[in-house]
């Protein structure tokens, strides 16, 4: 019988799959992704391509917000940095996706670390303004930079093709995409094995305590703003390239706040939760408005105002979540796990 | 006690496999007619989003209630997006999964992020969104269809009128003309074409945005009055372009400058929310409104009163929504009569759609495989005791 996960030596605390239980699921959860488009409609691989483009977003996010605690608003103006660099890079330079996707990366890297300058002076509250002003800062400068980005008219991405097949369409996407967000969660979850990611947490749990122990703040706050901005930019990149066009509307402040919903309501610092958050905002609207459409033919005197029943379902379930379980969906699936785990004795 | 895992997990993928399996099958030659729908109900346009959407769905329900389209009714498959641009591309697909086989947007933010993916699932798409880009290039957006007057046309009938009413004032030479239009895509979409026609014809011409979030304009004005205008623009919505009426009044700008609204701010909520100083304010309304009854008015008014409402309390928008779904339901009409009912047929038959009629609402409707642009002309209206009245007949953009 085990009470628990407990760890007797360095490595397994270490390690990267801790348990074996921990390595079926994973097994399962990757076999389920590879089996799972040969399934699915055009509808549901919709739905779990933007899954994928989230969690690297999200992942992102995370790496700056839950691990590093520097929080930023500025995730929808990094996003567009991501998308306009690499679908520019495409439509000027005539660029194969692949080196567009790759370059507009460093690009939203190295503009991630400019607007994270700031973030060794500004802390809390302050570095969320500083980070809005980048949101601003970004879409002022996509929405009025003619020359460049075409401001008003929106940039249409020529399809991305590879051994002659359309990859922009759903199926294809799915194992560009996914892949894409499996490498992200590796490399993410191993740079929380290296002395960078402890840095960045020592950050997180106390900023004084961690330069008073030899991390050069400047260095690993910059820093982490470049690693998130970076996978922010790969999700940018492969929107662009997965809807074959480019348009501001789609990187607003409203972006920035679904993301932050999604590690808040998934779980701060924490990889599964990044993938977890990311699904349930994308699944629920797409749940709301499916349960709005089938209310709608049982009562049709609901019609005028279900779409408002829908906004405050949608609000009333992120509040109920944040209450019953603060840590997130991550803390309510180790719930469940400890529950089967020390079944029947738990208490 | 691990194997419980593997138990759940193996449920839960089974679980999942078997939800993912249902699919869609393509509209055949007989049953209902799939067109999919999205609407601004709860987002930042509900207000002009809303009774557009009731125009078409009783547009839809009023078809199917006179036989349908040759005895097939058509299904409209619609939901509220709040103008989210995701939520409108999960739609979009799931609707494109169940057979849908035409769709009709909203704005500008749907409109534009799903060009391509209209282009290359062949789905014709009529939305409210009349920006010029859409059909400029036909290659670029080959399945967009603009029923009403793009904003770029809108702006110069505009500065061709005051170039008209200049001179029968009596004035010599050319008068000076300010755009002033909304902080976005939408708002500037109209400028370079409305700046090289009165650059060719010797307008004076100046731009300018109203900021975000602004709570006066009296700045704007002033630049406007500094410029010189004669004749101001208005390329908004309604409430800011209400409050530019009212700045505008407050400044005693309203006699000496005329103001001329596109269809965004010309409509029943400008005069409710502008109110007195509404009065002497043009537009340009590609859409007849309710108080300046046409045939086209008919049909609509009569289903509304069966349904215990009335044209003049949903307005110009709810015929604009009613009239584009009309001639979308043309198209499908002449696509049914030739064969198999798709994306690609309807595409087709719009494409033969010439002098379509739509009883005054609009001037009439031609498509071609080389224009979508359905129509280019539009009556100046204007505001006489809280009336939008007609005071030109059609006046066609070149």
């Amino acid at each position: 019988m085990v009470s628990g996960v407990f760890h007797t030596s360095y490595e397994s605390d270490m390690a990267l799959r801790r348990t074996p239980a921990q390595k079926i699921r994973i097994a399962l959860f990757i076999l389920f992704i590879l089996v799972f488009p040969f399934f699915a409609n055009k509808y549901t691989l919709t739905l779990a391509n933007q899954i994928a483009i989230a969690t690297i977003g999200a992942i992102g996010l995370n790496i700056l917000t839950g691990y590093t605690g520097q929080i930023s608003l500025g995730q929808g103006g990094f996003m567009a940095v991501g998308a306009y660099t690499a679908g520019l890079l495409t439509v000027r330079l005539g660029m194969p996706w692949w080196l567009s996707i790759i370059i507009a990366s460093l690009v939203t890297a190295v503009v991630g670390a400019i607007f994270g300058i700031p973030s060794l002076r500004l802390k809390g509250l302050y570095l969320a303004i500083a980070t809005l002003a980048a949101q601003e800062i970004i879409l002022w400068t996509v929405t009025h930079w003619k020359g460049l980005t075409g401001g008003v008219e929106a940039l249409v991405v020529p399809d991305p093709r590879l051994f002659g097949l359309r990859l922009n369409a759903d199926f294809n996407f799915y194992w560009l995409a996914w892949a894409l967000a499996g490498i992200t969660a590796l490399v993410t979850l191993n740079l929380f094995r290296t002395h960078y990611g402890r840095a960045f947490i020592a950050i997180r749990d106390q900023d004084i305590a961690a330069e008073v122990m030899g991390v050069n703040l400047f260095r690993y706050k910059l820093l982490a703003f470049a690693i998130s901005s970076f996978f922010v930019g790969v999700s940018g990149a492969l929107l662009a390239h997965y809807r074959s066009i480019v348009t501001w509307e789609r990187f607003t402040l409203d972006v920035s706040v679904l993301y932050l919903a999604m590690i808040i309501i998934g779980g701060m610092g924490s990889v599964s939760g990044s993938l977890f958050g990311a699904s349930f905002m994308t699944l629920l609207p797409a749940f709301l408005t499916n349960m709005g459409r089938a209310l709608r033919k049982v009562f049709p005197a609901i019609n005028a105002i279900m779409p408002f029943i829908q906004e405050a379902t949608f609000g009333l379930v992120i509040i109920l979540f944040l209450i019953l379980e603060p840590e997130g969906l991550k803390k309510l699936w180790e719930d469940i796990k400890d529950y089967f785990r020390l079944w029947p004795f738990s208490y | 006690m691990r194997k419980w895992f593997f138990v759940i997990a193996v449920i839960a993928l089974a679980a999942v496999a078997l939800t993912a399996c249902g699919g869609g099958g393509k509209s055949a030659s007989a049953g209902p007619i799939k067109v999919g729908g999205l609407f601004d109900l709860s987002g930042p346009t509900s207000d002009v989003g809303t009774p557009y959407s009731e125009g078409v769905r009783d547009y839809v329900a009023w078809l199917n209630a006179n036989g349908g389209i040759n005895g097939r009714q058509i299904d409209l498959e619609w939901a509220d997006y709040a103008y989210k641009v995701d939520q409108a591309e999960q739609l979009y697909s799931q609707y494109v999964n169940d057979g849908v086989v035409a769709f009709m947007g909203w704005g500008t933010g749907d409109t534009e992020a799903l060009r391509s993916k209209i282009a290359s699932d062949k789905i014709p798409y009529m939305s409210a969104s009349y920006s010029a880009n859409l059909v400029k290039d036909i290659s670029k957006a080959p399945y967009n269809f603009l029923i009403g007057v793009t904003y770029s046309d809108q702006a110069i009938i505009a500065i061709q009128w005051a170039i008209q009413d200049w001179k029968a004032s009596g004035h010599d030479g050319a008068p000076k003309v300010a755009l002033i239009h909304h902080d976005s895509p939408f708002g500037e979409s109209p400028v370079a074409d409305a700046k090289a026609f009165a650059d060719a014809h010797g307008v004076g011409f100046m731009h300018i945005a109203m900021p975000k979030g602004a709570t006066d304009y009296v700045a704007e004005l002033a630049q406007i009055q500094q410029f010189g205008a004669n004749y101001v623009i208005v390329h908004t919505v309604s409430s800011p372009a209400a409050v530019l009426i009212k700045d505008a009044k407050s400044q005693g700008l309203l006699g000496k400058i005329k103001f001329i609204n596109m269809n965004w701010c010309a409509d029943e909520i400008f005069l409710k929310l502008a109110g007195d100083a509404a009065n002497g304010v043009y537009g340009t309304i590609p859409f007849t409104p309710p108080t300046d009854p046409v045939p086209g008015h008919d049909a609509p008014a009569k289903w509304l009163k069966d349904h215990g409402s009335s044209l003049d309390a949903k307005g110009v928008h709810y015929v604009q929504g009613w009239w584009t779904m009309a001639v979308m339901a043309e198209g499908i009409k002449r696509a049914a009569a030739k064969g198999d009912v798709t994306g690609e047929s309807i595409k087709a038959a719009l494409e033969t759609i010439k002098n379509f009629d739509t009883g005054g609402v609009t001037a009439p409707i031609t498509f071609t495989a080389q224009s979508h642009r359905g129509n280019t002309a539009l009556r100046i209206y204007q505001v006489k005791d809280g009336k939008w009245t007609r005071v030109t007949d059609y006046i066609s953009a070149p």
